[in-house]
């Protein structure tokens, strides 16, 4: 799933490491979400839009071009 | 989700998920095999003991093998610093753990009065590198695979 979350993750200057450390899980999940190849759950996707700042609008939705 | 296994799962969710499916293909596998020896049975003698020890083992290697080929264990391991730190306690760690093993099998074998340096030794010597080299596959996936989602 195409998403927006790496972006937004160096916009606000937060390593992968320290995401994942404020959304308890592991660095590789944070990485595999950013690539598209791990769709978190709802109470995942949450916990980073709230570390980020955004809206799961902003973070997950796709808009086409 | 509430289940009696959750005390053996990880706290991160994709890791978590990866186990659960692991666990749960381990699970068919070994179904597979115990339909195929009930029914082989009808025709050729088994011995029980041996199928029930090949079950186990169907089940152990294959969620251990496929925990490891997946790289999902040292998940925090994404640069070549961190590889080789991790490198140097994995060889510590497999130190430690072959002469806390040979310690154990060397008690054992003295008062079982198996008394053998050859078994000794080859024992602790395969225990050894065996971990090693799981542990060793098991890091060097995570390192590559981690290396990729930077």
């Amino acid at each position: 799933m195409k998403n927006n979350v790496k972006i937004t993750r160096i916009k606000t200057s937060m390593t992968q490491q320290q995401l994942a450390k404020k959304t308890g899980v592991t660095r590789q999940t944070i990485g595999l979400i950013e690539k598209g190849e791990y769709n978190p759950t709802l109470q995942l996707c949450i916990a980073i839009a709230k570390e980020l700042d955004k809206t799961l609008d902003e973070l997950f939705w796709e808009v086409e071009e | 989700m509430k289940s009696w296994i959750s005390f053996l799962m990880p706290e991160d969710e994709y890791k978590e998920k990866k186990m659960l499916y692991f666990l749960a293909e381990g699970g068919v596998l070994l179904f597979l095999f115990l339909v195929i020896m009930i029914i082989s049975s009808n025709f050729i003698s088994l011995d029980t003991g041996v199928i029930l020890l090949a079950g186990i083992a169907i089940f152990l290697f294959y969620t251990l093998g496929r925990y490891i080929l997946s790289g999902i264990e040292h998940t925090d391991i994404a640069t070549e610093k961190e590889y080789k730190r991790a490198l140097r306690a994995l060889k510590s760690r497999t130190a430690s753990f072959v002469v806390v093993f040979g310690i154990g099998y060397l008690i054992y074998k003295i008062t079982s009065d198996q008394a053998s340096w050859y078994d000794f030794f080859g024992m602790v010597i395969s225990v050894g590198v065996l971990s090693f080299l799981l542990d060793f596959i098991s890091l060097k996936r995570s390192y590559k695979k981690n290396k990729e989602l930077l």
